[in-house]
């Protein structure tokens, strides 16, 4: 018994502290260092978060450069598929053109309804906001983190917690602000809760990431009626966001109540970050 | 000339895993897919595991854990993360040779388990001790299971390759 630990004592003394011919380090050392480094970070000193930052903004910069690849090898199948599918996808063009025809006059009344619940609200959807545009650097998933890198930061007047738009809607917000560069940490994260408003009520409720591409809505009032019209918009409410911006529509799935999110967030290419309201907003 | 021609081409097929390594972590090269929303494995720890147990000289210990500060760099985690999760795998891995005289595929597979247990059990700790984010260990138990049924597949592409690289260095 006792020469059985004496041998595991030898043997994990020996993986801790042995070297190799090519080993500069034990790993000993090496654990001891990351264990410093990791404190100095979570300690959030204001040289170790300067330090930091710059770090991500080298780091970025040689991570987007090197997933060059990556991405052309997506675009030129993109291309293939596209190129594959052209005929067929012209006869269904076709045949959509004719049922969209048919349904132009119940799109204009649609617009009508969707301008006079928009009044309701008080919503003005054209920008109202001064933004500054992006491009996303880097978009690595993970199963525990939905974030994208985008080319704009301090530099650019970002600040934390800004939100972030795609296509005039809500993608996420930023949590993490370089000099050159920021993280958007996407709505469909573990991590988002965005404080929300449901039309044509006004329901007020907590847009919950999960982890998947549809949000979750929660603390949603006992008598929630679902329906086709329920669109969702950000309430404000959390002092961070401005109210009224687009997120998505309300679906049933899974048995649960879900957003069906107006950008999708996998296919972010460009963003505007949501620096204030614009004067001309505030003037009104 | 010659000699130099065959040093050099030991030298970059030496370099093969470490690119590897690095490449996964820096890039956006996925290997969290999203496909039944449970599929996801983690190829640094097998890459680690497999070339610190087999051939140590090839992936030395500095160059794991600076593949774990890029890691954690990246997918913005607090800086020594990846790090120690990383350097806990290659601890296994290093045990595990000095503990063992004759290894084969189901020795190193098993082993693997307490290897991606810790490493996973280390970085679940991590981040929800002190990271400030939420990690939902469903996730990480099916993370750990894919990485644990994956190892024999690249076991055998990275035992492929180490014999390349011995038959290249003769």
């Amino acid at each position: 018994m006792s020469t059985s630990r004496d041998d595991f004592g030898i043997a994990i003394r020996s993986a801790l502290l042995q070297r190799g011919a090519k080993q500069k380090f034990s790993l000993f050392v090496l654990i001891l260092l990351s264990l410093s480094i990791f404190v100095l970070d979570i300690s959030e000193l204001k040289p170790v978060k300067i330090l930091r930052s710059l770090l991500n903004d080298g780091v970025y910069r040689i991570s987007a450069i090197s997933s060059s690849p990556i991405k052309f090898s997506g675009t030129v199948k993109d291309f293939f598929i596209t190129h594959i599918f052209v005929y067929k996808e012209n006869r269904k063009l076709k045949t959509e053109l004719e049922e969209l025809k048919n349904k132009d006059f119940q799109t204009l009344y649609l617009q009508t309804a969707n301008k006079r619940l928009q009044d309701i609200i008080q919503l003005e959807k054209k920008s109202t906001f001064t933004t500054v545009a992006a491009k996303v650097l880097l978009d690595k998933n993970s199963p525990y983190l939905n974030s994208v890198i985008i080319n704009r930061g301090s530099n650019s007047g970002i600040k934390l917690g800004m939100p972030v738009l795609s296509e005039g809607n809500l993608v996420g917000r930023v949590v993490e602000v370089n000099f050159f560069s920021a993280r958007i940490l996407l709505l469909n994260d573990l991590n988002s809760k965005i404080p929300v408003m449901i039309s044509p009520k006004g329901s007020q409720a907590i847009l919950s990431g999960r982890g998947e591409d549809k949000p979750k809505l929660e603390y949603l009032p006992e008598k929630f009626e679902l329906n086709d019209k329920n669109l969702v918009f950000t309430s404000g409410k959390d002092g961070i966001f401005f109210e009224g911006i687009p997120v998505g529509n309300v679906i049933f799935e899974d048995n649960k109540i879900k957003v069906k999110l107006f950008s999708d967030p996998n296919q972010i290419s460009f963003v505007n970050v949501i620096l204030d309201k614009s004067s001309d907003a505030e003037a009104m | 000339m010659a000699i130099s021609f065959k040093r050099l081409k030991k030298l970059i097929l030496e370099m093969g895993p470490l690119i590897l390594l690095f490449y996964i972590c820096i890039s956006e090269f996925h290997t969290q897919f999203y496909y039944w929303k449970i599929f996801s494995f983690n190829l640094q720890f097998i890459i680690i595991y497999y070339w610190v147990l087999r051939n140590p000289d090839i992936l030395g210990y500095g160059f794991v854990f600076l593949s774990g500060l890029i890691n954690d760099v990246v997918l913005s985690l607090p800086l020594g993360t990846s790090a120690l999760c990383y350097l806990f795998v290659s601890l296994i891995a290093a045990y595990v040779r000095n503990a063992t005289v004759r290894s084969s595929l189901f020795t190193d597979w098993f082993t693997f388990i307490i290897a991606i247990l810790i490493g996973n059990f280390l970085y679940f700790f991590l981040m929800n001790k002190f990271g400030g984010a939420q990690v939902e260990y469903i996730s990480i138990f099916y993370n750990s299971f894919f990485t644990f049924i994956f190892y024999p597949f690249f076991w055998v592409l990275f035992e492929f390759y180490r014999k390349f690289i011995i038959a290249g260095a003769k």
